[in-house]
């Protein structure tokens, strides 16, 4: 019984997230369309620079392919300006930093990718379009 | 028993959606909030305030009566941004150019006005643009040099501010999703505080050479105690669109 509740009670809750999530618009400030928001990817790799400055702030990553050879990703958050209102600050990410990021990848193929979240060295997930959902 | 525990459930899960998704949709008349200070002005417009719900289209539910042309150039719009490199696109702004009227006040940035005795001012995140609104009863200038973000006058009527912008120079999109205008734009707002925390801005485009005939829109702004307009510097970074 208590566990017919536990699991009817964990696919409310899964079903009210989908709801939610699927009512929220999927765009930043400018327009997202030249990303692929509907295949999100993961990648993991080294900080080669971090620009904290408007109008997005870019992080560079050297990530190694599947052929052992290394392509460097940008990757583009929002604006510092909206990102420091959710508890980012200018050394939240560091040169030589082995962090996860995933987002929308460029649709053009090219290894450019829009920031969804950042999982830092510490273990911390950082959420990389603060505000952008109208919140 | 079980079902009973699940269809609560469901009720309550169903309940909080519709909740969530309406809280901020349209907004009639309301009593102020609780939190309203009893000294508060209704005419007092102060405060920085943010898009409650962001859209790139500024009508998102539905196409404006577009001319033909503009029909047109809005898809064209659409399909570049759709196939252009990440670095370029038809979007101006990124170029560092503004976004005028009425864009600048739904882009997904603060913005706080300052109530003065002759003008109300909004100093603008985005882009760190400001406008003035003169509400000492002067007209628009009779020879108004073309500008994106126009000439603002207003005046009260009640509560509720109704400015006036003329003087747009054809360059600028309406919404980040590329709604095209003309120099024939004229833009109306009313806009009132319908809570403490809530400002309502009734949009009224009137671009004959664009659109058939006058389209308005209502957007809800949400108070940010605490915010400060912070510098922003567009040619700094400008890499993508």
């Amino acid at each position: 019984m208590k566990n017919c509740f536990t699991v009817a009670m964990v696919m409310s809750l899964a079903l009210a997230s989908t709801l939610l999530l699927s009512a929220l618009p999927a765009s930043a400030h400018h327009s997202s369309a030249a990303f692929d928001l509907q295949h999100p990817v993961t990648v993991k790799g080294k900080v080669t620079k971090f620009d904290w400055s408007n109008p997005h702030a870019f992080i560079y990553l050297d990530v190694l392919n599947k052929n052992g050879k290394t392509d460097e990703w940008r990757v583009e958050a929002n604006s510092p300006n909206m990102l420091s209102r959710v508890g980012w600050k200018r050394e939240t990410i560091k040169e030589g930093d082995e962090i996860s990021v995933t987002g929308a990848p460029a649709k053009n193929g090219t290894s450019v990718m829009r920031l969804d979240n950042v999982v830092l060295p510490s273990g911390q997930k950082m959420d990389g379009q603060g505000f952008s959902y109208g919140h | 028993m079980r079902a009973r525990y699940l269809i609560l459930l469901l009720v309550f899960v169903a309940w909080m959606f519709f909740h969530v998704r309406h809280a901020a949709s349209r907004v009639q008349q309301q009593a102020p909030s609780a939190k309203s200070s009893s000294s508060l002005s209704p005419r007092d417009l102060s405060g920085v305030w943010f898009i409650s719900e962001y859209h790139q289209n500024i009508l998102p539910n539905e196409d404006p009566p577009f001319q033909p042309w503009a029909a047109a150039l809005y898809k064209k719009r659409d399909y570049e941004k759709s196939h252009a490199d990440p670095d370029k696109g038809p979007d101006p702004t990124p170029r560092c150019i503004p976004p005028g009227i009425p864009r600048e006040m739904i882009q997904p940035f603060p913005w706080e006005i300052v109530m003065a005795r002759d003008r109300i001012v909004m100093i603008f995140e985005y882009q760190s643009l400001v406008r003035q609104i003169f509400i000492d009863g002067r007209g628009h200038p009779a020879d108004l040099d073309p500008t994106y973000m126009g000439n603002s006058v207003g005046k009260w009527e009640g509560d509720t501010l109704v400015v006036d912008t003329v003087g747009f120079n054809g360059k600028i999109w309406l919404d980040p999703k590329g709604l095209p205008s003309t120099d024939a734009l004229h833009v109306t707002e009313r806009i009132r505080r319908v809570n403490y925390d809530t400002l309502s801005n009734d949009i009224t485009i009137d671009d004959r050479k664009a659109y058939t005939k006058p389209w308005t829109v209502q957007k809800l702004f949400t108070l940010k105690p605490g915010w400060q307009i912070k510098e922003y510097v567009c040619a700094e970074n400008n890499l993508s669109h």
